[in-house]
């Protein structure tokens, strides 16, 4: 503003005010651009992400069932009725729901320490320079391509007691076993869907951590090795710290996956898997969907999204310095 | 923001966000019925219009053989009919959130058990005014007429188009090796159990019976049977309780566990659904096996590979045995039209309606799918015409029973068959105890009680 310019600085405000301006309309141009940019996906994330969740939320308040199930949003309110139909009272669908949790508590814990330890322990053997290494590399990505309905559908046959390939080679063909274990009914059908599950996870652990294991400076195991660390040692105190930023990611993203698995089980066991395979993903569309029982479907979803965010809370807090570093 | 819309973005969540919401949208409160059309003369209906009508995959070419049904319709009225065929797998879904949303077609196929849900959710026209038209109660046998209506409401949801009775199927070839004579192999409950026990003893590398287990979406058509012949009954005559766990059912689901316990029963056909397992009987891998008359209609279909030789020319087929009081019942099922409330065609779609119910129209239509017309005349009549085996499902279909048409029923029937499911599994195990099967028995009462404690507040 010339009423503005100090007599003594005529032209230095002449020069740098204008570019000042210049820089705040870019600025500001910048901004709105990016803000353009950004806004298709922030109201995209609003509209499918958000809003159903609040609506979803909300819906767990409500007497929502076949009855009422057309008044929707205008449902009777029932408060915490749900909820405490689900955690205190004494009825089969709580009796359903503690199943789900104890199941999925361990379908999840085993189907990601195993695919995070196997995962590992193949890509360790695969970060060498051997003849056919990347056919072999190529080879041991195959189940990842796999969709989840597929290999249920593979497997579901592979576990069929009296034709399939599994008890072949357990009982006709290796003589490990006497007698052809059951696999798709009672205590076993957990052990059915977690097999598969680890077996499609596989490969893409291995894949992230050869990508670390490529990147880690030669260096620092070839100094180790002169200072006489072994093997072991290496990879205990060299290796395996520099992968937690890699554990760390495959452990969120690993849990939160497995905890919201549906597709495997429902391609094997339909809407029913029964009590020793029912996991929470299956409990909420059975109840839900076959039973229309939505209220109760709802507020099990939403203890479910409840239980994911102390899951990410706790593992911030664990992994936080390494993300840091990362 | 209109309710529509807020709906139409929770259907997205339940796929994007995992956050269990329903994906159906929020219906105008406005029916949109107009009882004013109901009645009304064939001088109300308009040629070229089109009627949208969903099938459910009736037959290996439901699409072919449903279109070429409706061709001489067409051709007679000027009434076009789209056809779309819906997988059972999502029938469920797709018609509730027809019925709820208003963006439907006009008529639906519906499986019997599932009318008195559809007509208390809403969004169905009631028939009542119309039926007359088709010959009404009197057209139909008792229990075939019961799946049109709600019990305790007045209307008429639905009409029958055609219907099925579960049968014992046999290898009369393997009862003869066994020994059993086939007229009275499967009298009752202790002839059925010889028989099975005969085949186990005298006949190697074929298993007695396969029955599916938790994966077979009609577990519970295949155990009630068994419940009925003991005196059992799935509900209270009021069909406010669950009676699943009386003493009498207990013993029909007993006797069928047992069968499975003792060795009669393939346990491994147990990881199997219904189709696996009667492709099972049709591979020669079982010998007795309970199923419906469309196994007979796949008999003749050179493209059903899953026929062995042995078994394709040796079908036998029996009525269900008798239980200890003497009566052998067995489910009687199918599946109805209905008509939306929705439906801006509501004359048309009537007319395609009365078209597929006539019946010659539901003779050569149930021909084709191997099931049996709806119709009392031309189902006794195509029953009485095509040999023993048709004549002793006819005989099964008079002996049928249906469930309570209440709209609770589908879910009471998942709650049950969650516990059936357990406890053949546990037979397969080994424990058939009676102690077992009651107590997963007091669970499923317990379940269906609270299923049918719902209420509207």
């Amino acid at each position: 503003m010339t009423t503005q310019l100090s007599p003594t600085e005529p032209t230095a405000h002449v020069i740098v005010d204008p570019p000042r301006r210049r820089g705040s309309s870019l600025r500001s141009s910048r901004s709105r651009f990016i803000a353009a940019l950004v806004a298709p996906a922030i109201l995209f994330m609003l509209i499918v992400h958000l809003l159903p969740t609040v609506g979803g939320f909300y819906l767990s308040f409500k007497n929502l069932n076949l009855f009422t199930f057309r008044q929707l949003f205008d449902a009777p309110w029932i408060g915490l009725g749900n909820y405490e139909a689900i955690l205190f009272q004494d009825n089969p669908l709580r009796t359903g729901f503690m199943g789900a949790v104890q199941n999925t508590a361990v379908y999840v814990f085993w189907t990601v320490s195993a695919t995070i330890g196997g995962g590992l322990a193949i890509a360790l053997l695969m970060n060498r320079d051997m003849r056919g290494i990347k056919v072999i590399r190529t080879l041991m990505l195959t189940p990842w391509i796999v969709p989840s309905f597929v290999v249920a559908v593979l497997w579901q046959y592979m576990w069929q007691s009296d034709i399939g390939i599994v008890n072949k080679l357990l009982v006709d063909y290796s003589g490990l076993l006497d007698e052809r274990p059951v696999w798709l009914i009672g205590p076993n059908s957990l052990w059915a869907i977690i097999i598969p599950s680890i077996w499609r996870g596989l490969p893409f652990a291995m894949l992230i951590f050869l990508a670390g294991l490529q990147a880690m400076p030669k260096e620092l195991h070839e100094a180790a090795a002169i200072d006489g660390a072994g093997p072991f040692k290496r990879f205990r105190y060299i290796t395996l710290p520099l992968l937690r930023p890699l554990i760390a990611v495959q452990l969120l993203f690993g849990v939160i996956y497995a905890t919201y698995q549906f597709a495997i089980p429902y391609v094997m066991f339909g809407s029913n898997p029964g009590p020793h395979a029912d996991l929470m993903m299956t409990l909420i569309v059975r109840q839900s969907f076959s039973n229309n029982l939505f209220g109760f479907g709802s507020a099990v979803s939403v203890l479910l999204m409840m239980a994911m965010f102390v899951w990410v809370a706790i593992w911030y807090r664990a992994f936080k310095r390494d993300l840091e570093v990362a | 923001m209109s309710r529509r819309i807020a709906v139409a973005l929770l259907a997205i969540a339940a796929v994007f966000a995992g956050a269990l919401v329903y994906s159906g949208c929020g219906g105008d409160d406005d029916d949109g019925a107009d009882s004013g059309t109901q009645g009304q003369a064939a001088s109300d209906i308009k040629p070229g219009t089109t009627v949208r009508l969903w099938i459910m995959p009736n037959g290996p070419q439901p699409q072919e053989d449903m279109e070429a049904a409706l061709t001489p319709f067409t051709e007679e009225t000027g009434i076009k009919v789209d056809v779309e065929v819906v997988d059972w797998g999502v029938q469920l879904d797709r018609i509730r959130n027809a019925a709820v949303s208003g963006e439907a077609p006009d008529v639906t196929q519906a499986g019997t058990t599932q009318v008195p849900f559809f007509a208390a959710l809403g969004g169905f026209e009631d028939l009542s005014g119309r039926v007359e038209d088709i010959g009404g109660e009197g057209a139909y046998p008792d229990g075939v007429w019961q799946t049109t209506q709600v019990a305790g409401q007045d209307g008429v949801w639905s009409a029958p188009w055609f219907t099925e009775a579960r049968s014992i199927y046999y290898r009369k070839d393997v009862l003869e090796k066994a020994g059993v004579d086939e007229a009275t192999a499967f009298q009752d409950w202790d002839s059925f159990r010889a028989t099975l026990q005969a085949i186990k003893d005298n006949v190697p590398g074929i298993q007695p019976f396969g029955t599916p287990g938790k994966k077979a979406f009609d577990l519970v058509h295949h155990v009630m049977p068994f419940v009925w012949d003991a005196g059992g009954a799935e509900l209270s005559d009021d069909n406010s309780q669950s009676t699943i766990n009386s003493p009498e059912a207990v013993e029909g689901v007993s006797f069928f566990a047992d069968l499975v316990a003792d060795g009669l029963a393939d346990p491994s056909q147990l990881e199997r659904d219904g189709t696996q397992v009667e492709n099972q009987f049709k591979g020669g891998k079982i010998a007795v096996w309970m199923g419906g008359p469309w196994v007979l209609g796949s008999i003749e279909r050179e493209d059903d590979t899953n026929w062995v030789p042995a078994a394709r020319k040796n079908v036998g087929v029996a009525p269900m045995p008798a239980g200890p009081q003497g009566d052998a019942f067995t489910f009687v099922g199918g599946s109805n039209l209905m008509m939306f409330e929705s439906s801006e065609n509501k004359n048309e779609a009537w007319e395609v309606m009365k078209f597929l119910s006539q019946d010659q129209v539901q003779t050569d239509y149930a021909s084709l799918l191997g099931m049996f017309p709806a119709r009392t005349e031309p189902q006794q009549s195509y029953g009485e015409s095509n040999g023993a085996n048709f004549e002793s499902v006819f005989q099964a279909i008079q002996q049928g029973r249906t469930y309570a048409p209440i709209p609770q029923w589908g879910a009471v029937e998942n709650a049950y068959k969650e516990r059936f499911g357990t406890i053949l599994d546990n037979a397969a195990q080994g424990d058939a105890s009676d102690a077992a099967i009651q107590k997963q028995l007091d669970e499923a009462a317990k379940e269906a009680d609270g299923l049918l404690a719902q209420t509207t507040g």
